[in-house]
């Protein structure tokens, strides 16, 4: 137990090490996969109404795509070592610029749906595995099954449509704040955390409405998953002989269901949560195009439909490295939730 | 022991919903003076000149800088468009074409100022233009079509006046000045932002503005928006007065439906590219103004390669243009909102004028479909892809399904193919796809500039991929035919050899339409199918 923090981190930095040729290999691999697809970036980005031959070759040149695949590689290559991800046709800003405006966005959306998804499931997974079979379970079933079926574009022009156009309860889902307010200065790039920073609680609470409605049906995908596997893990766990004794010598019922039981079937959340996580930043691209949400998946699908490499090329590499601390993370978090958990 | 609670769910619900009661929205006062232009598209440089330029980005440029001359307009149908035959000047007082045709000298305002504050001089015009013609930028490519090549054409005659010399009396030279490209920039910023590998400062024009235009840009997010705000000591407008609007924001919201409920609830005030759907329902509704503008200077084909078989053959190509089901198409693709190009009647089997485009002499007819493909040789039809682009996917989805249909019926048996826009442009360029819908767009719509550029040669825009001598001949001449009944003759003779070589067929012109609130007034069709925000205003 002494050493129970130690051997997590030196067990992290493991990890992080050897994820490293992994990395190396997703980049290869998608500036490869770019230059194999079919479609030719010059030719699309070349599309003015008398957009010639000579433009596309200059385009071709600006973008460095007349020199032949391997020597692309090693410049593309170099470029990375060097902290640049190269320039975006289709905004016309280096990648990296355009990521580290964007990925705050992402990230905040996608932090305040996983909160709100396990604020949401955890209690209702405990819920129905503590009344398994009954009303309660089967209710708990139903809006799961709904909440996974309903596909989240759907979801979010619905909840657009009722919050927004019949109530007029939430703002306009235009991005991130109102277009009338006026942003405070950039520290974290989270909006939520830039206001309260610079003390204006008006727009804090600008910026979290136009937070709700997205994150909320984004939360709605990933409730199923969460509860469900909370539920099946807490039935395990509610079933065992530890909880049986607990009982048996009389315990509290929120030391048992919670102390001993659940902190014991937290374990697969844990990884499921850090899973849906990954999943939900670059999938979430849907709810991003229908909240306008300046975030990084939208980015990125518009860049694959014109073919721009680099920004492509950029998001790959940034959700590989995200995916890679974000399983580091969850790794601690393991470690925390059961000190036992020390195996490689 | 007992829990029988909804609490942890209810609570969420509850703090969902107080989140959601909305303080009062504190809007600016300036609301009324402020223009909220919602797009799909976004801005992604502030210089259109730059390849990769969008749509929303020549818009822009058009009020954050002036050119020496712009279109005047017109009413089409109760309408009004751009008029490309009225040219007035904008940053030139007046201008004079001599005799000849040889020679355009334009006079500068004396009152001009760039955002700077300092004057705008000849000197910043032939900057400008050489720029345009000389560096590497889309701008070379446009005025290449009004026979404006060489720096060496732009002459400085004293600091206010500026003459034009041109190889051919061409037609298209003054107008080529009032498109987007050629645009004035204050030549003492620029250069001081040029470096020796980029002479005409294109990098840094790309995320600032240098120019004298109607609006100042206020922030610039490429990709998101760009608000603007009013230059008051403009005075290039109708009335000599600056521009209507204080502010312009420019945003992006990709979704369509979402545009459409931002302007329904009043939060946008002007939209042009929702859903034909959406367009129908809300004008149905009545609470908006909506202004449908067919694009007279956009159309949209069904193309063939009559390069490859067995589209080069031109009875096939009679028996598609007999086989198509237009009114179900243009009823599916655009709920018949445009003008179409189909179901004319040519009484003498002559074309009723010499302009393009025209409606051609066509109508769904499956036995004359039929009796051209047994001519061809093909009487058991045969297969064959249909592709469109994936941006293009709301019209021509139900579009393509309806082709597919119809062409079975004769034994055509027809492949639907959904390509990536970057895929479509790229197979259209190599000529390879046999079958396929896009569209096309001109700035100066006159119709030898349409057969010059989208009949002939081997070049993207060719999608028939015709190559037809006779037609490439009478289009060249017709471009520096100075009497007008003999250019009239020419586009008659044009239009017949389309009709009969059947290269491409052309389905419709789509509208536009301008979904607004009922108090926005002034706007017009533009070449750049955009809005010009500086003809907007508010009642």
């Amino acid at each position: 137990m002494t050493t129970g923090l130690g051997a997590t981190l030196l067990r992290a930095g493991r990890r992080l090490l050897s994820s490293l040729p992994a990395l190396f290999g997703v980049l290869v691999f998608t500036f490869l996969l770019m230059r194999v697809l079919p479609g030719d970036p010059a030719v699309f980005f070349a599309s003015g109404p008398n957009a010639g031959k000579e433009e596309i070759e200059q385009i071709r040149k600006q973008m460095g795509l007349n020199r032949p695949v391997p020597e692309q590689l090693v410049f593309y290559l170099s470029d990375i070592g060097h902290g640049n991800l190269g320039r975006s046709m289709m905004t016309g800003q280096p990648v990296l610029k355009d990521l580290r405006e964007r990925l705050p966005a992402s990230l905040e959306l996608t932090f305040t749906a996983l909160l709100i998804a396990l604020i949401a499931a955890v209690p209702l997974g405990v819920l129905a595995a503590l009344r398994p079979g009954s009303i309660v379970d089967h209710g708990v079933r139903l809006f799961c099954a709904l909440g996974v079926c309903v596909p989240t574009f759907v979801s979010g022009l619905l909840l657009i449509y009722v919050f927004y156009y019949l109530l007029g309860l939430a703002p306009d889902p235009t991005g991130r704040i109102d277009v009338f307010t006026s942003l405070p200065p950039q520290r974290t790039g989270f909006l939520s955390i830039d206001f309260l920073l610079a003390g204006d609680v008006e727009g804090w609470w600008a910026a979290c409405k136009q937070l709700i409605l997205p994150a909320v049906s984004m939360a709605l995908f990933v409730i199923a998953p969460l509860a469900r596997i909370t539920r099946a893990s807490m039935l395990v766990s509610l079933g065992s002989d530890f909880v049986r004794t607990a009982r048996s010598v009389g315990l509290s019922w929120h030391k048992v269901v919670v102390t001993y039981a659940l902190r014991n079937a937290i374990l697969p959340v844990i990884t499921i949560a850090g899973i849906v996580f990954s999943t939900m930043l670059g999938a979430n691209v849907l709810v991003e195009k229908v909240f306008s949400w300046p975030g990084v998946a939208s980015y990125a699908l518009d860049a694959l439909l014109s073919s721009d490499y680099a920004p492509v090329q950029g998001f790959v590499l940034l959700m590989a490295s995200l995916f890679v601390l974000v399983n580091l993370v969850v790794d601690i978090c393991y470690g925390i939730a059961d000190p036992r958990v020390s195996i490689e | 022991m007992r829990f029988v609670s909804f609490r942890p769910a209810t609570s969420v619900l509850a703090a969902t919903a107080l989140l959601l009661i909305a303080t009062a929205p504190s809007q600016a006062q300036t609301r009324a003076e402020t223009l909220r232009y919602v797009t799909g598209s976004a801005v992604n440089t502030l210089d259109p000149n730059i390849p990769g330029s969008t749509r929303e980005s020549f818009a822009l440029s058009m009020s954050t800088y002036d050119r020496l001359v712009a279109f005047g307009r017109k009413q089409l149908n109760g309408k009004w468009v751009f008029d490309l035959d009225t040219i007035t000047g904008e940053l030139a007082e007046s201008y004079d074409v001599s005799p000849d045709g040889l020679k355009l000298t334009f006079r500068l305002r004396k009152d001009a100022k760039f955002q700077d504050g300092s004057p705008v001089t000849a000197e910043d015009v032939k900057w400008s233009l050489d720029r345009c013609v000389t560096a590497p930028i889309l701008g070379k490519a446009q005025l290449l079509t009004g026979s404006l090549t060489s720096a060496d054409q732009f002459k400085v005659i004293d600091p206010l006046t500026i003459e034009v010399t041109l190889p051919k009396p061409d037609k298209l030279a003054l107008p080529n000045l009032a498109t987007v490209y050629p645009m004035i920039i204050n030549s003492k910023l620029a250069k001081s932002h040029a470096t020796a590998d980029d002479p005409w400062a294109t990098a840094w024009l790309k995320e600032h503005t240098a120019g004298s235009g109607a609006y100042v840009v206020e922030t610039f997010k490429p990709g998101e928006q760009v608000i603007l705000k009013r230059d008051e000591a403009w005075n290039r407008g109708s009335a000599n007065k600056p521009a209507f609007f204080k502010r312009v924001i420019v945003q992006s919201v990709p979704e369509p439906a979402t545009r459409a409920n931002l302007v329904e609830r009043g939060d946008a005030d002007l939209v042009v590219d929702l859903q034909a759907s959406d367009v129908q329902s809300l004008e149905a509704k009545g609470k908006l103004k909506v202004v449908s503008t067919p694009q007279y200077n956009a159309i949209t084909y069904v193309s063939m390669n009559n390069q490859m078989p067995p589209f080069d053959n031109v009875n096939v190509r009679r028996a598609i243009a007999y086989a198509l089901p237009y009114d179900d198409m243009f009823k599916a693709a655009l709920f018949g909102r445009g003008a179409p190009l189909f179901g004319a009647t040519w009484p003498d089997g002559k074309p009723l004028n010499g302009i393009y485009p025209f409606q051609q002499p066509v109508k769904l007819d499956l036995d004359k479909a039929r009796e051209y493909l047994k001519a061809a040789g093909l009487p058991e039809g045969f297969s064959t892809t249909f592709s469109f682009n994936v941006g293009q996917s709301s019209t021509a989805e139900p579009m393509a399904a309806l082709v597919k249909e119809s062409l079975g019926k004769i034994g055509i048996k027809v492949d639907i193919q959904k390509l990536p826009d970057a895929q479509m442009s790229t197979q259209i360029n190599e000529k390879k796809l046999p079958f396929y819908t896009e569209g096309i767009v001109a700035w100066l719509p006159s119709t030898d500039y349409f057969y010059r550029n989208f009949y002939t040669g081997n070049q993207r825009w060719n999608y028939s991929s015709i190559n037809n001598p006779d037609l490439a001949t009478i289009a060249q001449e017709a471009r520096f035919e100075p009497d007008k009944a003999k250019y009239e003759e020419a586009g008659r003779k044009l239009n017949a050899m389309h009709a009969d070589l059947m290269p491409q067929i052309m389905l419709w012109q789509p509208n536009q339409d301008a979904v607004m609130a009922a108090s926005v007034e002034g706007y017009t069709y533009e070449f750049h199918r955009q809005v010009d925000y500086r003809d907007v205003s508010r009642k």
